[in-house]
């Protein structure tokens, strides 16, 4: 008889449960707090649909018989796996409101992809302010989970009226064609779904990508037809110039270069063309069945499992109130499989939860802030004062490089949920070295090939925001995401006022002067951090990747660990594992 | 029979939630306790009425110290 079962069953079949259901009076008492995250969802809500509608109406694309970028994710994507990303990066604040391309985890076929669309509604998908480091982060990200990346497309080139903020620099519109390279020779495949018009750079994002598939109307040129004026010789336009130019404008019956009839029919760069707008994304879908992908099969260590309580508890369990602390644990029980966790050292370090648990069956490992009060710790400001939950003291930042490290080892991805006030501070937080512990942090993360995400659950504050994976850790961090309720910031508003103007109030003061002009300087500080610290803010200017409710985060987590484990670069046999080895003792 | 209700640890008091006679049920929330710049609340242990409120709000109190009676 054959017998069939997930490896290293005894450790991973039934892990320890955590959590338990909220009372009858938590749920009475968190009423408002449900409403308060509502109010801040509707905002994240209503400018995601700013987004949306970003320049010409879908209606005009409609019309003339096309899709909009949105429409052809919603064609292209499975339904119900899109995890969208920089849903509102705009770091420039630009005029179209947007960076022109729409990004996002998804799966193709049963198979996770990072794609990423150009915004055929917004200047035919110009280069504009923000794109090129909005297509950096998504090529990163798919260097990152090895996954392909899926390219959508319709770039009319730059755009020339701001063309100093998009063409050069290091970090500019040519640096994604370098991308496209580097990850060829990484063997992750760039699959391309090309339409409409794309001369200069947009022929460069065509040409860059492994596989080009287009849409019989679509082009790609080292130029476009349309630069008919050529150059002036005047050096500026008169009357008589301007006449000249419309003339020859109207004049102007030249087809664009690059069509199908060159790139099919003589150089054969295109493999496919199709008729029909759908039929390119029929193809896409084709080839996305041929990429590598093992089977979850390969790596899960159990049968997937929701948890046991129910997401919506996580809008209760969450303190919209910053100063509040919660049960973090209560938390992690709404994410993880059957709500298991088996914990790494829970009497060591007691600020921190460090451990491994279950996603869609797959091991995945979980690092995040304890909250309250911690009497009679840490150990070396005995006497002197109690910890408190979201900061950093000696024991956590020990236990976390070491399961930093051996999750390197065992080659478990590693979710952060960051809610942190920032690492301990003074003459004794000194002397017991969390400076170089923090740094020693930094260096476990860099030192492993693991991918990682962060949630920035609440506040992401000073350098803990850092070590805890935040998305300065460029070698590793996939993605980071904010909730309705995240603060990120170097210091709350008020401690940063009061470290900026407290010589000048005593200078003030012994002046005999009146001190209301620096009070008012100094809470206008304060509002000026709140502002710049709310969720929109921080998606606008790419402190985290996506906003989510926290309803989503289960999903976003499920989509990093399946692409994680879909064809990894290194592979730790299940039952040479060393972590679970080292809980159990 | 009445039920103390006491500091989880020391701090000062932010902000009270009940007054004398108020009914009040298991967990509800009867005052605030500032302490390391958090604000923890404090829940009823039981069901019953507020008998007696030991502080008031700036009042610093120590850990196990009495705050208020259940009864």
């Amino acid at each position: 008889m054959t017998r069939k079962q997930t490896p290293l069953r005894p450790y991973f079949e039934k892990m320890p449960d955590i959590g338990k259901p909220l009372s009858e009076a938590e749920a009475r008492r968190t009423n408002e707090n449900v409403g308060l995250i509502r109010e801040q969802e509707q905002i994240i809500a209503a400018e995601i649909e700013r987004v949306r509608k970003a320049g010409i109406p879908a209606e005009n694309i409609h019309k003339r018989g096309g899709m909009t970028i949105y429409d052809r994710l919603e064609y292209l994507v499975d339904a119900g796996t899109w995890r969208p990303l920089h849903s509102l990066y705009d770091p420039q604040g630009n005029e179209e409101g947007c960076t022109g391309v729409v990004d996002g985890l998804g799966k193709i076929q049963g198979r996770w992809a990072v794609i990423i669309g150009f915004d055929n509604k917004v200047m035919a998908g110009a280069w504009i302010a923000g794109q090129a480091e909005n297509i950096l982060m998504v090529t990163d990200l798919a260097k990152r989970l090895h996954v392909p990346l899926v390219w959508i497309t319709n770039c009319s080139g730059v755009k020339l009226m701001e063309q100093e903020s998009v063409y050069a620099g290091r970090r500019s519109n040519g640096a994604p064609f370098f991308r496209h390279a580097e990850l060829n020779q990484l063997g992750i495949p760039i699959l391309n779904a090309i339409y409409g018009t794309n001369p200069a750079g947009g022929g460069y994002q065509g040409i860059s990508p492994t596989i080009l598939l287009a849409h019989e109307g679509a082009n790609i040129a080292v130029g476009g037809a349309g630069i008919v004026g050529g150059m002036n010789p005047k050096g500026q336009f008169d009357a008589e110039g301007a006449r000249a130019l419309i003339e020859a404008t109207r004049n102007f019956k030249a087809k664009d270069p690059g069509r199908a009839e060159t790139h099919f029919d003589q150089t054969a760069y295109f493999r496919e063309v199709h008729e029909t707008e759908k039929g390119v994304l029929d193809g896409i879908k084709d080839y996305l069945r041929m990429m590598p992908a093992y089977d979850p099969v390969m790596f899960r260590v159990a049968a997937p499992a929701e948890p046991k309580y129910p997401a919506e508890d996580l809008n209760r369990i969450l303190p919209a109130n910053q100063k509040r602390p919660y049960d973090a644990v209560q938390f992690l029980a709404r994410l993880t499989d059957a709500s298991e966790f088996m914990e790494y050292r829970p009497d060591y370090g007691r600020e921190v939860f460090t451990g491994i648990a279950k996603i869609d069956g797959f091991p995945v490992a979980f690092i995040g802030n304890r909250q309250g009060v911690f009497p009679d710790y840490p150990e070396y400001a005995k006497g002197a004062y109690p910890g408190v939950g979201g900061k950093h003291y000696r024991q956590g930042l020990i236990k976390q490089g070491a399961f930093v490290t051996l999750c390197g080892r065992d080659n478990l991805p590693i979710v952060w949920l960051q809610d942190t006030t920032g690492i301990d501070v003074g003459d004794l937080a000194e002397e017991a070295e969390l400076l170089a512990l923090g740094q020693s942090l930094v260096y476990s993360i860099e030192q492993t090939e693991l991918a990682m995400m962060c949630v920035v659950l609440r506040k992401g504050t000073a350098a803990a925001h850092y070590i805890m994976c935040g998305p300065q850790a460029n070698a590793n961090n996939a993605f980071t995401l904010g909730t309705p309720l995240t603060e990120i910031y170097v210091m709350h508003g008020e401690t940063a006022a009061a470290a900026s103007y407290a010589r000048r109030l005593v200078k003030e003061d012994e002046a005999g002067r009146d001190i209301a002009p620096v009070l008012e300087k100094m809470n206008q500080m304060i509002r000026d951090y709140q502002e710049k610290s709310r969720p929109v803010y921080c998606a606008q200017k790419g402190f985290v990747d996506e906003i989510v409710c926290l309803t989503e985060l289960r999903n976003y987590i499920k989509a990093f660990a399946g692409a994680n484990y879909q064809n990894p670069r290194s592979i730790t046999p299940v039952h040479q594992l060393l972590l679970p080895r080292i809980i159990k003792g | 029979m009445s039920t103390e209700v006491t500091a989880p640890m020391s701090g000062s008091i932010f902000k009270l939630l009940v007054k004398v006679g108020d009914q009040v049920k298991l967990e509800d929330e009867l005052l605030v306790l500032e302490a390391m710049k958090m604000e923890n609340p404090v829940y009823a242990p039981v069901d019953g009425k507020i008998a007696e409120i030991k502080v008031s709000e700036g009042t610093k109190v120590q850990a196990n110290q009495v705050l208020i009676v259940i009864e």
